[in-house]
């Protein structure tokens, strides 16, 4: 390039430079221009939020509740919103279980255990913008107080229990807020699992639930699981009651392991050592032998197994019942099939809803069984299953998988998930299992089952103190160490049985639940020892 | 095993002089001695063999069609089954499932040799299987129990207990 055209060229530069220069200074300014118009707009508006609030006091976080004072105000329970209250004015305490905001309006899911209503707030006369923001930023889970205007829908809200009304909320505060991001959110919580890997949503692994307990068990299924155990324990109760059964207490503290030694949780105790009771067992019995004829315990029951299966805890609750009978031990174990029987009559009859509940997550056959319980013995049993093609032993044991089978061609061929096995082979059975007056190598014992699982294990005990030593012999048990046990049966002992049965197993498998974890508040396994 | 198959189909197709048997290899593949001729190398070259040797050629199929589907289910037997892993069998079953959805033999309208050897082979498979996994390929296990109490088939092998009842509803463990 020439000298003339390099200045030629700067010049033009530098006109070019001045050009975007002032495109430059021009665009900053128009930048400024807006910023300020902005801010302008942002305190306008702030003045005019601060002015047009009238809704100010109907919403807000209320202040802690330390029992400030004594407010003589009726809360409406969730379940009792039906058409009755159409046009009532209500206050009521509840979970925000899910909040939707739509521009000037916000829905809100309101959640007290099972039950859940729709309550809405619209910008309106009665609710400012600010008061419907509000609303819309609470966090999930969080506890309201709300007052509002019962009103009807026309079209049924499906996703709510409370399905006829909805609420319009009046006035709104916060009792308790929760935090923003929740360890898991309840609806994903109580997605069936199929579902959730059909449409791609999440669902909550077990192990996320147990480690949140708190906020798994607000879910409708575990409300609705646990009610139901509560009730099982309940029906226990008052069916052995009427029965003339007394409930004792038994030690758990105790100074010799009742099962065996394997399974054993093991105590220091002063300056020797203890064991947490495997069963109440020694108690019971000793129970019988102080003359109380029929007596049940519930109670906890520690199991020092290293099993990490679907029904193993290391701690469960035990509902044992032993008795004396006169003649037959069967006349325990007619008592025991009709106990069980006015449980399921109980639950059948009175836990509906509960059952329901739980099956919207977890589907199911419904429980059967037949009155009077079916009775099987063990040959037949055996028979059952070598024509299905199984091969095993008369005298051997069921395996896990031979019982579950047996289950099932029960249930093909008599209709009942529940039935009682009689007359197990002796060799299988624990030392203090009365033997079989006619064939020695059968004993008076039996199991119970439930859709194919054993619930209950029992027998007619040996009372007389000879020949439970001769047994305990046989079975290479050191006599030292149950010396007092065999010592209770020697001041006149009548003829009695009983049988045990976990609460937690008999709760999953009348759900036709997978998981014993699931119907365990806060569970034991050999792998969790928190909440 | 090959050849105790060799030995139950001779009984079963009636033929009187039982053939010279040893195997070769490490796959063992049978071989058969013939009088005159050369030696008769593999299982189905044998099988067929045997067959027109029992002058019951509709084994084999009655037209060419089924002629072709009997040739087909036989190189199957030799080709997928005999050498077949554990994770195989899950698609074997399922293959098998599909296809008898509607037949009642494997080619035509009446037993062919394609049945009787994929009898044989499917046997130690469905031996293993739980009543609940029997019920879940219910048509082999229709087609396998109808071929295992045809007469004469079943020699060497012990009978698989098939269940007249289903089990296992639909919604179950």
């Amino acid at each position: 390039m020439t000298k003339e055209e390099v200045n030629g060229a700067t010049e033009e530069e530098q006109q070019a430079q001045s050009k975007k220069a002032l495109k430059k200074q021009q665009k900053e300014a128009e930048k400024a221009a807006k910023k300020a118009e902005k801010q302008a707009k942002l305190a306008a508006e702030q003045q005019s939020a601060d002015e047009d609030d009238f809704a100010k006091d109907r919403y807000g976080l209320s202040a802690m509740v330390q029992s400030q004072q004594k407010l003589d105000r009726a809360l409406v329970r969730v379940q009792d919103l039906t058409a009755e209250k159409v046009d009532q004015l209500i206050w009521l305490r509840a979970r925000v279980h899910t909040s939707r905001a739509k521009g000037k309006q916000c829905f809100l899911v309101l959640r007290q255990q099972q039950f859940n209503v729709q309550a809405l707030v619209a910008v309106g006369d009665r609710a400012s913008k600010q008061m419907v923001k509000f609303v819309a930023n609470i966090t999930k889970e969080s506890i309201v107080d709300m007052e509002a205007m019962v009103r009807k829908v026309e079209q049924k809200i499906e996703s709510c229990s409370q399905q006829d009304v909805e609420l319009h909320i009046e006035r709104i505060f916060v009792i308790s807020q929760a935090e923003p991001r929740l360890p898991l959110q309840l609806e994903d919580a109580v997605r069936p699992d199929g579902e959730g890997e059909e449409e791609g949503r999440a669902t909550v692994n077990q192990d996320t639930r147990l480690d949140n307990r708190v906020i798994d068990l607000r879910t409708t299924t575990s409300q609705a699981i646990f009610r139901l155990q509560s009730g099982v324990c309940q029906l226990f109760r008052d069916t052995l009651t009427k029965k003339g059964f007394v409930e004792i207490q038994t030690p758990k503290i105790i100074s010799a392991a009742s099962e065996g030694g394997a399974n054993v949780f093991t105590v220091s105790y002063f300056k020797s050592s203890a064991y947490l009771a495997q069963s109440p067992q020694l108690y019971k019995q000793m129970c019988i032998c102080a003359d109380f004829d029929k007596v049940f315990c519930v109670g906890p029951v520690f199991r020092a197994e290293d099993s990490n299966t679907h029904r193993h805890l290391t701690e469960f609750v035990g509902l044992d019942i032993e008795m004396a009978f006169n003649y037959h031990y069967h006349e325990v174990i007619d008592s025991i099939t009709d106990t069980m029987v006015q449980i399921f009559k109980g639950l059948r009859d009175n836990f509906q809803t509960e059952i329901q509940t739980v099956n919207k997550q977890f589907p199911s056959e419904p429980f059967k069984f037949l009155e009077p319980t079916l009775r099987l013995e063990y040959t037949e049993a055996v028979a059952m299953l070598h024509e299905a093609g199984v091969e095993m032993g008369d005298e051997d044991d069921l395996s896990t998988p031979n019982e579950k089978l047996l289950g099932r061609l029960v249930k093909e061929k008599y209709d009942t998930d529940f039935y009682v096995l009689d007359k197990y082979p002796l060799a299988v059975r624990p030392f203090y299992t009365m033997p079989d007056p006619n064939n020695p190598k059968y004993s008076n014992s039996y199991d119970m089952f439930m859709r194919g699982e054993e619930i209950l294990s029992g027998a007619q005990r040996v009372h007389d103190a000879q020949l439970l030593t001769e047994r305990a012999q046989h079975h290479q048990i050191d006599l030292e160490k149950i010396k007092s046990y065999i010592d209770s049966f020697r001041f006149g002992a009548p003829p009695h049985g009983g049988g045990g049965i976990g609460l937690e197993r008999v709760c999953m498998l009348y759900l036709g639940l997978h998981n014993v974890r699931q119907t365990s508040m806060f569970p034991r396994d050999p792998k969790r020892l928190t909440p | 095993m090959a050849l105790r198959e060799l030995a139950s189909l001779e009984k079963y197709l009636g033929l009187k002089k039982p053939n010279k048997y040893s195997t070769q290899g490490d796959k063992k593949v049978p071989v058969m001695q013939n009088n005159n001729a050369p030696p008769l190398v593999g299982l189905v070259t044998i099988a067929c063999h045997l067959v027109k040797e029992s002058k019951r050629p509709e084994l084999l199929g009655d037209s060419a069609e089924g002629r072709a589907v009997v040739q087909q289910w036989l190189e199957y037997r030799v080709t997928k089954l005999d050498s077949h892993a554990k994770e195989d069998i899950k698609s074997i079953l399922k293959d098998l499932n599909l296809y008898l959805q509607d037949k009642v033999y494997l080619a035509g309208n009446q037993l062919t040799l394609a049945d009787v050897l994929l009898y044989y082979g499917m046997h130690s498979i469905i031996l293993d299987l739980t009543v609940q996994e029997k019920e879940q390929c219910v048509n082999v296990t229709r087609w396998f129990d109808h071929i295992q109490h045809q007469p004469g088939v079943r020699h060497h092998l012990p009978p698989v207990v098939v269940l007249r009842n289903r089990l296992y509803t639909s919604r179950h463990h």
